[in-house]
């Protein structure tokens, strides 16, 4: 067995690549990110046209600009940044299981194995190939490199032609010809050894190592270490994040609805497609605000079941931002789903067909959007005798009979449709009992002319029938509790009621109508 | 009722006008459209797809069709609710209608599938719902405010995949009236296209001519135990369900059924009150302790 190999999955000009993958319709334009503010601003990257003209990375703002007046310039946004790399990492995960999170738009991965899903002559050619279509298909124009330790798969990646290989063995000679800069830009060691003259990794690395160490320190008895093809660092696998993130500062402060979910939009866009491709949907959906001039805003969206579908979270972000407007411009936002495996559903050949557990749950959302939570769900029947209570639960239908089955003949029995909540009636009684007691029969109900009774079913007439009392006492024990004699009658053409009486007030309430 | 393509037809198919120049090969589609605009007028209309032919000869066989555990409803629609037709169910007070729209909503749920009810009078109580004999965890509540949002709702529904969903419009005054006939068409066209059955319960005709089958429930009569000043017990209703339309059919079929009060003994139930049950009925009675659904949970 050869030593592991690593893969590099780097993305040049981090900064420029993270602005564009959120702003697409950029890519063509002179575009420069830039660092810092007003006049001490720092370009920090630039596209393609924008170098045509001569813009490179350190000048000023106001110099760049001077080079190309036509110059976009957009400041390094935290949030892009952070889901660019994110998107990157899942690009990698798809490929192996130990990824290592680099920062900063690079990414390595652990091929050990993988050559097996490429049996072609070149497996490790066409992982990177796969690597580097996978990751543009996300947005991110990214660069591969493959060798046996993590430092000579960077480089290679930020050589022309990728995938670049480094074969096993051969990392110092890989290295050898290449200049200083490529070793470790971001260490400034290369200054100092040019003064020595020694120019390329090769020249370095034919330094004794004892006296680099002794000049240089620890940093550089690493680096020459490295410059000989030995990297002891080994991969660090990351821990899958417990949400997805995805936002962006924006560049002007928005103040109405409509331009924010047109940003919004794009951005949950990414997300559900990471989301799908790393076999997850949102079961929580949160929102960060930042707004104009300071201030933060988070708001939590629980979902009724997992679900990546755009249109439903985005009819759920505007609900909650109509609902409760932010109350100040939005200069940045970013949402972050927490994860969860989508339902799944096994086929039946025999039995009823099952619900699509992905078609569900952007029902089950979409309903709660347009009714809200409490008018949507499983009912139960909650314990004590109240007959107006209920109780309702997330619907999460079992999985249907394997053979379908025929249905019991029904019991023919006769249902109550209750009345929520129960409505006020005025009942003329008579009896041998005491006045206002239970054994005083109702002779004739009338409803009470009110607003609220317009709305509401009228239940008047005389009484043919009535059957009761029939009492009910519930939560004797408790502040409030439930005393009532009901009696089932039956108006004159009117149909058939379930009224009662409220001991403690003497009211009378209509609560049902046998139907 | 669709007519299927008999071999009479085919006898009397006239001869094909030429081929039209191109036809032989490339698109298919085109090659069809082709074919079907040189067909003559009375033949084409007599054109079904596939998909199209076989729904209507299922429907023709009373495959598919919910059984309802509602004998007289099954024996009305032959078999059961159809797939992919709306459904109306008219019913006024006491007509024994939400009784029915629960029975088949208990009838689907405890074979396995999975229903809906859009419960715009927000009237179910789940206990006797269960007492029905449905499956809970089956079953899909939606309690909406407004016409508007309960058509809208059922619609998501249908297009999600159920394959019964029940809407039911509760008592009047009804919030939004009889809704837009666009909006019934809509929803008619959202059940024939998933092949799901629509049953809708209201206290007056609402669909116009979107429903494919309309059935009236006529004013229940009840009977009652007891006589007299002697305390009385509510047994049963007797109504009647009148198939008012039917596409292929014609309407004015009745069918008599016999809802029993919830707790009130079987035999009463099964039959006209026997003179001998009536003392015993008196004596099993617990006066001023249990009410109605209480009967009902002793009752199982």
């Amino acid at each position: 067995m050869g030593s592991p190999r690593t893969a590099c999955l780097l993305l040049p000009l981090f900064p420029l690549a993270a602005r564009l993958r959120s702003e697409p319709e950029l890519t063509r334009e002179a575009l420069v990110v830039v660092e810092g503010n007003g006049n001490a601003a720092r370009v920090v990257a630039a596209t393609r046209a924008a170098r045509a003209a001569g813009v490179r990375p350190g000048l000023s703002l106001p110099q760049a600009r001077a080079l190309c007046p036509k110059l976009v310039a957009r400041p390094r946004d935290e949030e892009c940044e952070r889901a660019a790399q994110e998107a990157l990492l899942e690009v990698a995960e798809a490929f192996s299981p130990r990824v290592e999170d680099a920062g900063e738009g690079t990414a390595y991965l652990d091929l050990e194995g993988l050559e097996r899903h490429y049996p072609g002559p070149t497996p490790e050619l066409d992982l990177g190939r796969s690597l580097m279509a996978a990751a543009d298909a996300a947005g991110l124009p990214a660069r591969v490199g493959i060798a046996t330790s993590k430092l000579a798969a960077r480089i290679a990646a930020g050589l022309p032609d990728p995938p670049v290989l480094v074969p096993t063995g051969e990392e110092a000679a890989f290295l050898a010809p290449l200049p200083l800069q490529r070793l470790a830009p971001e260490v400034n060691v290369a200054g100092t050894l040019e003064r020595w003259g020694v120019r390329s990794v090769g020249d370095f690395a034919k330094l004794p190592a004892s006296r680099v160490a002794s000049r240089l320190g620890r940093t550089g008895r690493e680096l020459h270490a490295t410059a000989r093809g030995i990297d002891p660092r080994p991969l660090i696998p990351r821990e899958p994040p417990p949400a997805f993130h995805e936002g962006m500062s924006l560049e002007w402060p928005l103040v109405a609805l409509e331009p924010f979910l047109f940003v919004g939009r794009a951005a949950l866009d990414r997300l559900c497609q990471r989301l799908e491709s790393s076999g997850y949907a949102a079961i929580r959906l949160e929102l960060s605000l930042r707004l104009e001039p300071d201030g933060h805003q988070e708001r939590a969206i629980a979902l009724p079941a997992p679900t990546r579908d755009v249109k439903t979270l985005l009819t759920l972000v505007r609900l909650e931002l109509e609902a409760r407007p932010p109350g100040a411009p939005v200069a940045g936002f970013s949402f972050a789903a927490h994860p969860d495996r989508p339902r799944e559903a096994q086929l039946s050949m025999y039995g009823p067909a099952a619900l699509s557990p992905d078609k569900l749950a952007t029902t089950l959302a979409r309903l709660f959007a347009l009714l809200g939570p409490e008018r949507v769900g499983s009912p139960r029947p909650m314990d004590g005798h109240s007959p107006e209570r209920f109780n309702l639960v997330e619907f999460t239908p079992p999985p249907p009979p394997e053979v379908r089955r025929e249905p019991r003949a029904g019991r023919g029995l006769l249902a109550v449709r209750v009345l929520r909540p129960p409505l006020e009636i005025e009942v003329i009684t008579h009896g041998a009992g005491p006045e206002g007691s239970a054994y005083q029969a109702p002779l004739e109900v009338r409803t009470p002319a009110s607003e609220e009774a317009v709305k509401r079913p009228r239940v008047e007439g005389e009484v043919k029938v009535a059957s009761g009392p029939w009492g009910l006492e519930e939560d004797w024990w408790a502040d409030d509790p439930v005393g009532r004699d009901y009696w089932d009658v039956e108006l004159a053409g009117r149909g058939l009621y379930r009224i009662y009486r409220e001991r403690a007030t003497g009211v009378w309430y209509a609560d049902g109508i046998y139907d | 009722m669709a007519q299927p393509l008999a071999s009479k037809t085919l006898l009397e198919m006239p001869e094909m006008p030429e081929m039209p120049p191109g036809m032989a090969a490339g698109n298919v589609a085109q090659t069809l459209r082709l074919l079907r605009s040189s067909m003559p007028e009375a033949f084409r209309s007599r054109l079904r797809s596939a998909r199209e032919l076989d729904r209507d000869n299922r429907e023709a066989a009373g495959e598919g069709a919910f059984r309802t555990a509602v004998p007289a409803l099954d024996r009305l629609l032959d078999g059961g609710l159809p797939r992919g037709q709306l459904v109306e169910l008219v019913g006024g007070r006491s007509s024994g209608r939400f009784s029915t729209l629960l029975a088949v909503l208990a009838a689907a749920t405890s074979v396995g599938e999975a229903a809906a009810l859009v419960d715009l009078g927000d009237g179910l109580d789940p206990t006797a719902v269960l007492t029905l004999g449905a499956d809970l965890e089956r079953l899909l509540w939606l309690r909406p405010t407004r016409l508007k949002d309960a058509l809208a709702a059922a619609e998501m529904l249908l297009a999600s995949g159920f394959p019964l969903v029940v809407l039911d419009l509760g008592q009047p005054p009804v919030r939004g009236g009889r809704g837009v006939e666009a909006a019934w068409l809509r929803l008619a066209r959202a059940a024939r296209a998933h092949d799901a059955a629509l049953l809708v319960g209201a206290p007056y005709r609402v669909s116009g001519t979107a429903a494919g089958v309309v059935l009236k429930a006529e004013r229940a009569r009840a009977t009652w135990m007891g006589q007299g000043a002697s305390p009385r017990l509510l047994a049963e209703c007797s109504s009647q369900l009148v198939l008012e339309k039917r596409r292929g059919q014609l309407p004015g079929r009745t069918e008599g059924f016999t809802l029993a009060a919830p707790g009130a003994p079987r035999p009463a139930v099964a039959a006209p009150v026997l003179p001998e049950a009536r003392p015993r009925v008196r004596e099993e009675r617990p006066a001023l302790t249990a009410a109605p659904f209480l009967r009902r949970a002793a009752a199982g």
